[in-house]
């Protein structure tokens, strides 16, 4: 009787603890799910935030909190998936700073998006974002938060008298020079007192679209880099002349390729110390004529045999000066039907 | 009479135990087969022949891939359209991107694309007829039904239920990050808002307690659904158990394309909303200018041939 129950007990008390076994075992996920569900929540911006997003928001710069992350070769085209965004800060990589002048329009949320989703593959790259508009915008900052890149927002606005004034064809006026002359002002700010740090800027406007390998070949820049760019003078692409021994010679454009530095915005980048050493060099307002905006900044910079040729003797075409169509809004109507407070 | 107690605590503390673990794994598991077979994507863009080895089958954690459809044609801006939205696709887990070329073969540009894209991918093509390429007619039809061919006949040998969303991305669109976290929980067919449309800064589904109740939109309201090809995604489960739902090309009206293919597989009142009940823009109906190739040489052509 006695060992009977005694059996029936230990037997009942096996038993679950069995089971439980068993489902751990065949669940390990189980234990790991509710840790996973924390860290891999594909918008969670803590773990990117950790990579110094906050750190860099207020003053100067490269202090990014480190990860431990030892780069050989950089890899020149990056072929394995990569879903943790950023890739984290690296220390002996050089810093990519682009300068991006924005201004609100229907488009400028997406564009800003995508540019973003580009940016987020780009290891050390500190994006500086200078808006057009005599405050910062939620829009803008918000998104930028929500991005998780290392980035500056800053903002000036054109006054309407550059807006209009400086040219009889409206295409012409140069635009974003004041906001891109913020950023090299923020630039030179921030490494007024500090070593400046291995780097090259680079203006980026905000419609074109980027391949990753080009953030691979300005990285290295030592002065001033150049690349053809698709799309611009009416071309497919408009590229740097190069002689067999590997210095640029001339410009391969059709619209006036006699100018000091026949390239496009997105053409080149400029090494930060190059940038250190010069402080006066600065896009001009004044007295440019269409098309020679570039050669206002670079020729305070460097002449053309300094040009360092990319994109393999620049034969490749790594960036596209895409332009998005304005999109009709005829239904909105005069006083606008869709809900302001919808953010678009 | 405490050692009672003791011992009668020790017994019940396993089974609590397992009432937990069993009712953790259902709510954080979506309703899935131990075994979900991965045809496997394999990396820098397999294009998987008909005669594949069987898929692999593992149990899953638990994250559906989300299959993208985009339909391509060769233009100036086709290879810079297709890089950004790499760029965007290659930030999202578990997507497979189905490419379709209206071509055709196999251009070289897209090839060499899809190779060094860096995220799953499959290279289709599928030429449109001559006769179908007149303006005021919808495009794409032919690309986008092969690539729904093309996803039932990888699983057709496979049992239900089967994991995975469905959604066409056109490609020159924006889409941000965020909208693939709100369609991977799609559990027949997701809707939300779409951005720069339909004459509007938005469209969207008007949605009432958590259903899908009109539509707000610019363009022809009384359409039954009055939604872009960007403001939807449907699961893989429909898909299949509707092998008969495609795009239509015969006596399709100009605009009706979404509605007519949204018709043969689900009603209104299935529409699950999201976006926080379609009340935030997550994809942007962006149309990237023509290119002005104006100054283009017709002699004295470049000594070299620059793919651009």
């Amino acid at each position: 009787m006695l060992r009977r129950r005694n059996l029936l007990t230990t037997l009942l008390i096996a038993l679950p603890w069995a089971l439980l076994l068993t489902l751990w075992h065949q669940y390990p996920t189980t234990r790991y799910l509710s840790l996973l569900r924390k860290e891999t929540d594909e918008n969670v911006t803590s773990k990117a935030l950790l990579n110094g997003t906050s750190a860099l928001r207020e003053e100067g710069l490269p202090s990014c909190i480190r990860q431990q992350q030892s780069i050989g070769a950089t890899p020149k085209v990056i072929q394995n998936y990569v879903y943790s965004r950023p890739p984290p800060w690296s220390d002996t990589l050089p810093t990519i700073f682009v300068i991006t002048p924005t201004y609100t329009r229907p488009v400028q949320k997406a564009e800003l998006t995508r540019l973003a989703n580009t940016f987020l593959h780009v290891q050390n790259l500190h994006w500086v974002v200078v808006e057009d508009s005599p405050r910062r915008t939620n829009l803008v900052s918000n998104l930028l938060e929500k991005a998780g890149l290392n980035f500056t927002h800053l903002n000036v606005e054109t006054p309407k008298s550059l807006k209009l004034g400086l040219s009889w064809i409206p295409s012409h006026t140069p635009r974003g020079t004041l906001q891109r002359n913020l950023g090299l002002h923020w630039l030179r700010d921030s490494f007024s007192n500090t070593a400046p740090p291995e780097g090259v800027v680079y203006f980026a406007d905000d419609d074109n679209t980027y391949s990753l390998e080009l953030f691979e070949e300005m990285r290295y820049t030592r002065r001033v880099s150049v690349w053809p760019v698709a799309f611009v003078g009416g071309l497919r692409y408009e590229s740097p002349k190069v002689s067999p021994a590997g210095k640029v010679v001339g410009w391969k454009t059709v619209f006036d390729p006699n100018r000091p530095f026949a390239i496009d915005m997105a053409g080149f980048a400029i090494s930060v110390k190059l940038i250190l050493e010069k402080p006066q060099a600065s896009f001009k307002l004044e007295g440019v004529k269409g098309g020679y905006q570039e050669t206002s900044l670079l020729k305070d910079l460097v002449t053309m045999d300094g040009l360092e040729p990319k994109a393999a003797n620049c034969t490749k075409v790594l960036v596209w000066h895409t332009r998005t169509e304005r999109p009709t809004l005829v239904n909105e109507g005069k006083r606008g039907f869709t809900d302001p407070r919808v953010e678009v | 009479m405490k050692s009672l107690l003791f011992g009668r605590f020790l017994l019940l503390l396993p089974w609590v135990l397992i009432v937990i673990i069993v009712l953790d794994i259902d709510s954080s598991r979506p309703p899935l087969p131990a075994l979900a077979p991965r045809g496997g994507g394999g990396s820098g863009g397999a294009r998987p022949a008909a005669g594949r080895a069987p898929p692999r089958q593992a149990p899953e954690a638990a994250v559906p891939t989300i299959y993208a459809i985009t339909p391509t044609y060769s233009r100036p801006v086709q290879k810079a359209e297709l890089t950004r939205l790499a760029n965007t696709f290659r930030q999202v887990a578990r997507l497979h991107w189905i490419l379709v070329e209206d071509a055709a073969a196999r251009s070289e540009l897209v090839s060499r694309f899809v190779a060094g894209a860096g995220l799953p991918c499959t290279h289709l093509h599928v030429p449109t007829p001559r006769r179908y390429k007149r303006p005021g007619l919808p495009r794409a039809t032919e690309q986008r039904n092969a690539g729904l061919a093309w996803l039932r006949q990888r699983h057709q040998h496979l049992p239900p239920p089967q994991s995975g969303v469905l959604f066409f991305a056109d490609d020159d669109n924006t889409y941000s990050l965020e909208l693939f976290q709100e369609m991977r929980t799609t559990r027949k067919v997701s809707v939300w808002p779409v951005g720069l449309v339909g004459g509007r800064r938005y469209e969207r589904p008007v949605v009432e307690n958590g259903k899908v109740v009109g539509w707000y939109t610019g363009w022809r309201a009384d359409r039954p659904f009055a939604i872009d090809m960007a403001g939807f995604a449907v699961s893989l489960q429909v898909i299949l158990s509707h092998p008969k739902a495609v795009f239509k090309r015969r006596g399709s009206q100009p605009g009706m394309q979404e509605s007519d293919f949204l018709k043969q597989i689900t009603t209104v009142e299935e529409l699950e909303p999201k976006a926080n009940n379609c009340t935030k823009v997550l994809v942007w109906h962006t149309r990237t200018e023509k290119v002005n190739l104006a100054n283009e040489p017709k002699y004295h052509l470049d000594t070299v041939s620059i793919e651009v």
